[in-house]
């Protein structure tokens, strides 16, 4: 099942780092979303795109994580050549994950 | 729960070239007391510093002989407005005011203007480091831009008391914009951190605008909302431990606990410490109560000490970024794209020596996410290339390139090319107590 079946989410950006924060339709989803959604599985998912760690935080009176990509910009939005130097596309990135 | 006196205020704007009729709806309502305008973001301050430099006068928000007309009603029954409109200029953006006050009749009127945000000499005397360049302030010699750090309510509540009605400044805080206000009203303590960070969080969900009632959500089926062509500007109803977001009647979009979630943790960090100039904020436990009919009451966000240090965005001049565009269709549409960056490859080869990035994409196929998502062989492709250089002539070239791809592969169409400044922006951080700010209240 995809992400985006369950889930919604919102990317942003602060210099080079994306954060992308991912909550749960249903509160009956959460802790399936918080077993399967780890660092790991958005790190892997996202591959080159992002040059540094994935951070991780449970945010549980939301039914939610926020996920930190650091060196995700290609240099951040006034410096990358890339066509979203924001990463708002992400948010839409992370819902094609299969949980 | 305190008193129970409630303060309510609307959102104006979230960045520099946001509409106005919004704002002009939420002055009319009668419902608000105070209006936040946010009218930057990491880039606005530099693109600001650079009209300056070529216009003294310069560098303020461009949009101020537009608003205040649309103001006027609201302005003459004293209520309030806070807005960083001074971006690299707030003298200049004072006087636009004054100006503008002056000529729908409300001369008199108390404007506060907020100095020292600037910090170019300071940043470059202590040769702070820029950690995301790996460089100090020195090594950019003459290609640094700007400086601004991020100023928080201390100032805005200054001017409040001093008798503003009209509060502005440079590169304050975009939630300090709602935190003075909110402070200076309810007489919280700008020390007093748990209240400091509920008024944080009203900052937080009223400075980023529509994204607050539907803007940047919607993903059908799954989300959708009512008339997202019209969507409305958030207000907050805000008391001693809680605060209930909602819009004027009428307009599109929606309030409710979706749409509050994702704007709560939008460029958001550690959820339990987001910094800025006047807390640190712990928004982990904010709870949300959908009313419904638009309305989501919010609490439990949690404050410690504000950080030692202000951000300091940094700006850097670095040439010119060139962009050019054709698109291909049909069969082998994607070969032919190929073939055609292949071509402007070799044909910029003589500027090998100028060039500091360059890059192509595929829209359609592989811009957005690389190699991480494929779909089908595409129906079409648009070949985009991207360059910065400091060389004008340069990325002139590149974008003259793009367009003789009109001789290239088959049935290349629609070139289009751009050349703009490049500028980067890069944080720093400096001893808040080094940043000398000064606030002056004068009548228009």
């Amino acid at each position: 099942m995809k992400l985006r079946e369950l889930a919604y989410s919102r990317s942003g950006d602060k210099g080079e780092v994306s954060n992308i924060c991912v909550f749960v339709y249903d509160p009956a989803d959460y802790p399936k979303l918080a077993e399967r959604l780890t660092a790991e599985v958005v790190q892997e998912h996202f591959g080159d795109l992002v040059r540094g760690p994935v951070t991780r935080y449970e945010i549980p009176t939301a039914h939610g994580l926020n996920f930190v990509l650091e060196r995700a910009l290609d240099g951040g939005v006034s410096m990358t050549l890339r066509v979203d130097p924001h990463g708002k596309s992400f948010q839409s990135l992370v819902l094609d994950i299969d949980l | 729960m305190g008193s129970g006196r409630v303060l309510t205020l609307g959102a104006g704007s979230a960045y520099a070239n946001d509409r106005l009729e919004p704002a002009a709806a939420m002055a009319d309502s009668g419902r608000v007391s105070y209006l936040g305008f946010d009218c930057l973001a990491e880039r606005t301050m530099a693109l600001a510093q650079v009209r300056r430099r070529r216009d003294p006068a310069a560098g303020q928000d461009e949009r101020i002989d537009a608003l205040v007309p649309l103001l006027a009603g609201y302005l003459s029954s004293g209520r309030k407005v806070v807005g960083n409109f001074g971006a690299a200029n707030p003298d200049a953006a004072c006087a636009d005011f004054a100006r503008n006050l002056r000529a729908v009749g409300l001369s008199g009127t108390r404007i506060g203007v907020i100095r020292g945000d600037d910090v170019r000499d300071l940043v470059r005397d202590l040769d702070l480091e820029l950690p995301e360049f790996g460089t100090t302030v020195r090594a950019l010699g003459d290609s640094l831009v700007s400086a601004n750090a991020y100023i928080g309510a201390e100032p805005i509540v200054e001017a409040l008391e001093g008798g503003a009605q009209i509060v502005l400044g440079g590169r304050l805080a975009d939630p300090s914009l709602f935190v003075g206000p909110i402070c200076h009203e309810l007489g919280w303590a700008l020390d007093d951190w748990d209240r400091v960070a509920h008024a944080t969080l009203v900052g937080h969900l009223l400075e980023c605008g529509v994204h607050s009632t539907g803007g940047n959500f919607e993903d059908p089926p799954y989300r959708v909302v009512p008339n997202p062509h019209d969507l409305g500007f958030p207000l907050a109803e805000v008391e001693d431990g809680s605060v209930v977001v909602t819009k004027l009647d009428g307009t599109g979009g929606a309030v409710d606990e979706r749409t509050m979630k994702t704007q709560v943790y939008y460029e958001i960090h550690d959820p339990a410490a987001y910094l800025t100039p006047d807390v640190t904020a712990d928004f982990s436990t904010v709870s949300f109560e959908d009313l419904g009919g638009d309305r989501v009451r919010l609490g439990g966000a949690r404050g410690r000490p504000r950080p030692t240090h202000l951000k300091v965005l940094v700006g850097v001049n670095q040439g010119w970024k060139a962009t050019g565009e054709m698109s291909y269709g049909g069969p082998g549409c994607v070969e032919r794209a190929r073939r055609a960056e292949e071509i402007v490859r070799r044909n910029l080869e003589r500027f090998r020596d100028r060039i500091d990035d360059l890059r192509f994409d595929l829209q359609g196929f592989d811009s957005l996410f690389g190699d991480r998502l494929r779909g089908g062989y595409p129906t079409e492709v648009r070949l985009r290339m991207a360059l910065r250089t400091r060389d004008a002539d340069v990325a002139r070239a590149a974008v003259h390139e793009m367009e003789l791809l009109y001789f290239g592969p088959a049935g290349g169409g629609g070139a289009v090319g751009t050349v703009v400044p490049a500028l980067a922006v890069t944080p720093a951080y400096v001893p808040r107590e080094l940043v000398e700010l000064s606030v002056e209240v004068v009548a228009a």
